[in-house]
């Protein structure tokens, strides 16, 4: 098998697995297992998955609420996951059971999330400049919404990043709306991507709808700032086919574009072009769903196992 | 014992543990070739070279909050904000991310920053370059704030500081930076956390610290010649705050003068209060008595200032108070 189609293997599986994991994560939701304050990613994989798979495992993450796909594909152990949601001792917060937020596995460079939106970006520069400062060929992966890319301290973050060459990339995840305000009614310009250059920085806009497109700018944008050449913007044009959060009446959008959005869905669209190109089977996609649907529910056993924190936990790790 | 400088002292320790450890950095505004615009990192970067000492943008919010996700990724930054009123511009970078992200992340992270800032009125600095901001960072979980009154506990305090695996807000007076003070030789390292009896004495309980200790070290003078024995206490940082040596302290002399430059509501000054009437209010024969700033913005015009601020006399005629029966 060739690269490239081991690589949209790869790029199918991990998509099938954030959505089979979230679809899960919403049945755990419906069973009241869990509170309902979940901001699904559903429709937004090929872009999570495609600009996460490019990175090393010693790569830093700071990602935001949009789904765990950014997380599930960094590594993050799938059962913790479950278990940061159910609020037991075993998800990565150890019973804080911080959920959609504040979810890290530093092992994997998961750096964990600004609960203030925007928040991570002066963090991901600062950890560009500490790779810079250590002098390895880390790289700093920072996903962002369109909504937050208005943030002063995106200003701040890109300006020390250019400035200094640090090797961030800065990927805003672009599916038109922050909570129920339109992007075209708050960013002064078309596209994200065209602050970029007020930066000195490249920027990319890409169909964030296909994994593959996603992939190769992340790819040469991480191989950009492994060069020591500096950051780069990429923003992935996509959608949310859920709400902002479970139970949005979305009133703000109207039901034929989102319509419009769901026939351009990549879990239904990737793998229709890979068959359609001969370039894998049926049977060799059966068996992807079938192992990852096995392996979400096998995490959702295992974390549904965990034990409920004591009420002390909430006076630990407060000072080191 | 030599005696030098708070800002020779200041520089001395970030010297020392830039020497000590090569994950320690020093970035801020003009702290470069230009030496800090209080001087206070002249020749640091000379010695130590760019990679260690550099200029940022005036970036307060990349200042603090690139400082964490350098802390979070096994460096050991010493980040600098101009003026100790620009915690303001930087508030979530301190409070919520600084303080928290080990907290909110399970543990799973030590933020071990410094963040320095010169606090307090000199020179007519005005409204926004004049303040004393430590009371709204007391109650930032995570976070320990340091305030420290002499140039031997400043060296101390900022040494400890910089190798706590904890954030630490390092607020120095600006106007104690030419005031000169006995250091220890060597490696000099003071607790945080730790109070400091800067004058023992049996009558009276002074809480005071950076230019009111000063001011309650010269009334304590001043009484001494009428007989009055005053105590005074320097916590050196509002948090931790050492509450035992306060609380021993009442529970003696049965009086408490509390003394800050910073203005009275929502000052720190409070929050000693409230912990003393918690926990010795039998022991008390007098209420508790806050000395502090008015309760009003820093006029900008220097000649008004001292209005502004408590002096000695203010910290005498609240002792007098104390001591009526």
């Amino acid at each position: 098998m060739d690269e490239a189609t081991q690589r949209d293997l790869d790029l199918y599986r991990g998509m099938r697995l954030v959505a089979s994991w979230e679809q899960r994560l919403l049945r755990f939701i419906e069973e009241g297992r869990t509170s309902g304050f979940y901001h699904a990613g559903r429709g937004q994989e090929a872009t999570a998955v495609g600009a996460t798979l490019p990175l090393r495992v010693d790569d830093y993450l700071l990602y935001d609420h949009r789904g765990l796909g950014h997380a599930i594909t960094k590594g993050v152990p799938i059962d913790r996951l479950f278990g940061d949601f159910l609020g037991t001792v075993e998800g990565t917060t150890g019973g804080l059971g911080a959920g959609i937020v504040h979810i890290a596995w530093p092992e994997v460079g998961v750096l964990g999330q600004s609960g203030t939106l925007g928040g991570g970006f002066v963090l991901a520069a600062g950890a560009g400049l500490s790779i810079r400062y250590r002098n390895t060929d880390q790289v700093v992966m920072c996903f962002f919404g369109d909504g937050a890319s208005n943030r002063g301290t995106f200003h701040e973050a890109a300006n020390a990043a250019a400035l200094w060459n640090l090797p961030v990339i800065w990927l805003c995840e672009n599916n038109g709306y922050a909570v129920s305000v339109a992007a075209r009614d708050a960013i002064s310009v078309p596209q994200v991507a065209d602050r970029a250059s007020a930066y000195g920085m490249p920027g990319v806009v890409v169909d964030g709808m296909d994994p593959v497109a996603v992939f190769q700018a992340v790819q040469t944008a991480v191989e950009r700032a492994r060069r020591g050449e500096g950051p780069t913007l990429i923003e992935a044009m996509t959608y949310r086919l859920r709400g902002h959060y479970e139970g949005d009446p979305e009133t703000y959008r109207a039901a034929e574009e989102v319509a419009e959005w769901r026939a351009k869905d990549p879990l239904i669209t990737f793998p229709q072009r890979l068959l359609a190109q001969g370039l894998v089977t049926q049977d060799q996609l059966d068996a992807i769903d079938a192992d990852v649907d096995a392996s979400v529910e096998q995490a959702a056993q295992t974390a549904l196992l965990g034990a409920q924190p004591e009420p002390d936990r909430i006076f630990r790790n407060i000072y080191a | 014992m030599p005696v030098i400088s708070y800002a020779r002292a200041i520089r001395e320790a970030l010297e020392e543990e830039l020497e000590r450890d090569d994950r320690v950095f020093v970035m801020g505004q003009d702290v470069g070739a230009y030496g800090g615009a209080f001087g206070i990192t002249k020749g640091l970067q000379q010695r130590f070279g760019k990679r260690r000492v550099f200029d940022t943008p005036i970036s307060e919010t990349f200042i603090v909050g690139g400082g964490v996700g350098a802390a979070i990724t096994g460096l050991r930054p010493v980040v600098e904000l101009q003026y100790a009123d620009f915690v303001a511009i930087a508030m979530d970078e301190i409070y919520n991310k600084a303080a928290k992200w080990r907290y909110m992340h399970g543990g799973l992270f030590t933020v071990p920053l410094v963040i320095r800032a010169p606090e307090g009125a000199a020179h007519g600095g005005g409204p926004e370059h004049s303040q004393s901001p430590e009371a709204m960072l007391m109650s930032a979980p995570g976070l320990h704030v340091i305030t420290p009154s002499t140039p031997a506990d400043a060296k101390g305090l900022l040494k400890s500081a910089i190798r706590s695996d904890n954030p630490v807000l390092f607020l120095e007076h600006k106007a104690l930076y030419g005031m000169k003070g006995e250091v220890p030789e060597g490696e000099h390292l003071v607790e945080i956390g730790r109070a400091d009896i800067k004058r023992p004495g049996t009558d009276v309980t002074v809480v005071a610290w950076t230019t009111l200790l000063h001011r309650a070290l010269e009334a304590a003078a001043q009484l001494e010649k009428e007989g009055i024995s005053v105590e005074v206490i320097d916590p050196r940082g509002i948090s931790p705050l050492d509450t035992d040596t306060i609380l021993t302290s009442v529970r003696r002399t049965g009086r408490l003068v509390i003394a800050h430059e910073a203005p009275k509501t929502g000052g720190a000054g409070g929050e000693v209060a409230a912990i003393v009437a918690e926990e010795a209010i039998d022991y008390l024969a007098a209420p508790i008595i806050r000395v502090a700033g008015a309760d009003i913005p820093m006029p900008q015009n220097s000649g008004l200032e001292q209005y502004a601020i408590p002096g000695t006399d203010e910290v005498i005629a609240a002792i007098r108070s104390a001591l009526r029966d």
